[in-house]
């Protein structure tokens, strides 16, 4: 009995070789658990926030921006912070990388928006990296914030005096809230002041001995 | 003795796709035009970027590709069963259902109304609609397969059949609506990756089996490579999703699975490639344009079935993941490869539907020549743009601003190259309407 010639004989073979990679690849990671075991600090998205996924899907701005932060040095540094905004924010100088993107994060996604295409720059680790105000001027003119941005401008979602609609405020929160399942800007913040507090303290020590031994 | 073959169905699908191939190489252009002038038709929500390009792939894939592919299926199944297509009347009825699903989804995705998961962006009632005409078509083509006059089936009809099998589970399971999180991507790769690798590698592969003997006058090189060919793809593709999120949010073995998996590819790549070459042999240089299309459909196959593999791996995936290179890779399976293939098919079956010649093989070559040079112009410009690009991420002091500024060269080449694309296709689809009337304006002579 040859393929060739057995119709059902074809189907059930390709049936099966799909089945097996399927479940390998598929169904396994469907029940691990680590998955979607949600991060210690992630939150569920407010109505506000759905409503703003809404308008962030129905614009397709997934396809030009990725919300995942890869697993590579150069992406926790340019994603993290640098030392001009830690210093202007946090009155600390340090360059801060985000943290890698995890499953964790993403648990209250559906649809998932992890994106595969960078026209603009990724999105996971958006939220509080600027105010309110720069992000509807963006959102209305990305170029009279971004010179040389090739962004569309989303006139549509601001009403004739420019001032932005329900729409508009509820995408600004959605992209507030992005990256904040992981509270990551303070607490590594947090570390970076107790580790220059440490340094210092040992730096007082040193000189304490110096004097001493003279 | 010769069956007689209506061949309305697959007439019908071909006029149907070549025109919206139009519309969406026309949308295509738009976009490209946005990239260099981002104000260019600003302002209006419908003709947004986000709005009309999941339009541009959703149309290609099923509007042209698909609806081309299962019109030529409609001519090549009953030929190589040596049968009548099973019902004309279902054909047509699924062809009614094809092009309301495609001029649905034009409407429904320029107003917003999107599922937000690659290539699975029609809304849900749509899906239904997509499940209902697939059965009918499996059900003309399986049907006519099993009244074939002939027990042992050619390689085409082997591909044919699994991809209506791979499809319909495709496409039920990655529409459920049951996924969420990081499970939810993994999920859309399994599809997305297969919607490429078990619906248009397939297709393109039955029909360039079936054409290439045809248009050559040479016999298939060898049964034993089909063989191979056809069960490693069966096997081997399936696991491949997960690569595309490669440093991602996903379990590390579930990334080099897919890394082993897709570099195992090269062998159902290489034997099916072997066998075309083989097939083509001593045909290159005395080749018209419909040989030249399935020979540069082959050449393009290979490549973007070896960078594919190479994409995969880890070090190389750093540079070009996210980047337009990546772009210039999927037109090179979807544009040089795929629809090389099912634009021969159509010029090879047209004028055995109709009983006549092309209206025009100068227009033909000039087709070919267009195409294969708009396409190399925009696929070489976005892989070097598209490597730059990936290489200054690599460094995080250059501003992302900065590194958008510097693709608007090679920007700049894709747009003008998008213009040699879309110009071919017009005369592609000027070529098919002047063969078409021609018939019809003798046939009313002759009614009257």
């Amino acid at each position: 009995m040859k393929f060739e010639s057995k119709a059902v004989l074809l189907v059930l073979g390709v049936a099966v070789f799909m089945a097996l990679g399927t479940y390998f690849t598929m169904v396994v990671p469907l029940t691990d658990e680590s998955l979607f075991t949600p991060t210690k600090d992630a939150k569920p998205y407010t109505a506000v926030e759905l409503k703003g996924k809404e308008v962030y899907q129905r614009e397709g701005c997934w396809y030009c921006h990725t919300q995942q932060v890869r697993n590579l040095l150069e992406e926790t540094q340019r994603y993290g912070m640098g030392e001009e905004e830690t210093f202007k924010r946090f009155g600390v100088r340090a360059l801060i990388q985000a943290p890698p993107s995890q499953p964790g994060e993403y648990v209250y996604d559906k649809p998932h928006l992890l994106g595969t295409r960078r026209v603009g720059p990724d999105l996971a680790r958006v939220g509080g990296k600027y105010d309110n105000t720069w992000q509807f001027n963006h959102l209305r003119d990305p170029r009279s914030t971004s010179p040389g941005s090739i962004m569309p401008s989303y006139t549509w979602l601001f009403d004739k005096n420019g001032l932005p609609t329900e729409e508009a405020i509820a995408l600004i929160a959605y992209l507030q809230k992005l990256g904040t399942n992981i509270k990551w800007r303070e607490e590594r913040v947090e570390q970076v002041r107790r580790l220059q507090a440490k340094t210092s303290t040992q730096e007082n020590h040193s000189l304490a001995e110096l004097k001493e031994n003279n | 003795m010769t069956t007689l073959h209506e061949d309305k169905t697959a007439r019908w699908f071909l006029y149907f796709s070549v025109v919206f191939f139009l519309v969406t190489i026309l949308i295509g252009l738009t976009m490209a035009i946005k990239f260099v002038f981002p104000d260019f038709l600003g302002g209006i929500a419908a003709l947004g970027f986000g709005r009309i390009r999941v339009i541009h792939t959703n149309g290609v894939l099923f509007g042209w590709l698909l609806a081309a592919n299962m019109g030529l299926a409609y001519y090549t199944v009953p030929r190589l069963a040596g049968t009548k297509l099973f019902s004309e009347k279902l054909g047509i009825a699924t062809l009614g259902i094809w092009v309301f699903i495609i001029l649905a989804a034009v409407i429904t995705f320029a107003s917003g109304d999107t599922q937000a998961r690659e290539y699975l962006e029609l809304n849900w009632w749509l899906d239904v609609l997509v499940t209902i005409a697939w059965v009918m078509f499996a059900v003309n083509i399986f049907g006519t397969i099993a009244k074939r006059k002939h027990e042992q089936m050619y390689v085409s009809l082997w591909y044919i059949m699994g991809t209506i099998f791979w499809t319909a589970i495709l496409w039920i399971v990655g529409n459920l609506p049951v996924y969420s999180g990081v499970n939810d991507a993994n999920v859309n790769w399994w599809f997305g990756h297969n919607a490429v690798g078990l619906i248009f590698t397939p297709m393109g592969v039955a029909m360039a089996y079936y054409f290439i003997p045809k248009a050559t006058g040479n016999p298939l090189y060898s049964h034993k490579l089909s063989i191979i060919g056809f069960w490693t793809i069966a096997f081997l593709y399936i696991w491949n999703g997960a690569h595309h999120i490669i440093f991602g949010p996903i379990p590390t073995w579930l990334q080099t699975v897919a890394i082993l998996f897709s570099v195992s590819l090269l062998i159902p790549v290489w034997t099916v490639i072997a066998n075309f070459f083989g097939t083509l042999r001593g045909k290159w240089s005395q080749g018209n344009y419909i040989v030249k299309f399935l020979l540069a459909g082959t050449v393009f196959y290979l490549l973007t079935c070896f960078q594919g593999p190479m994409h995969s791996l880890r070090s190389v995936n750093q540079i070009v993941s996210k980047t337009d290179w990546i772009i210039g890779h999927a037109h090179m399976a979807v544009f040089g490869a795929f629809s090389f293939f099912a634009i021969a098919g159509i010029y090879f079956a047209l004028p055995k539907i109709l009983k006549r010649p092309m209206y025009s093989d100068k227009l033909g070559e000039w087709h070919f020549w267009l195409s294969f040079v708009g396409f190399l112009g925009f696929a070489i410009s976005l892989w070097i743009g598209g490597f730059i690009q990936g290489l200054q991420w690599m460094n995080y002091t250059i501003a992302f601003l900065d590194t958008v500024k510097a693709m608007f060269p090679y920007y700049l080449i894709r747009m003008f190259s998008g213009l040699f694309m879309m110009t071919a296709q017009i005369l592609f689809a000027y070529n098919v309407y002047k063969t078409v009337q021609v018939q019809d304006s003798q046939l009313q002579t002759a009614l009257s």
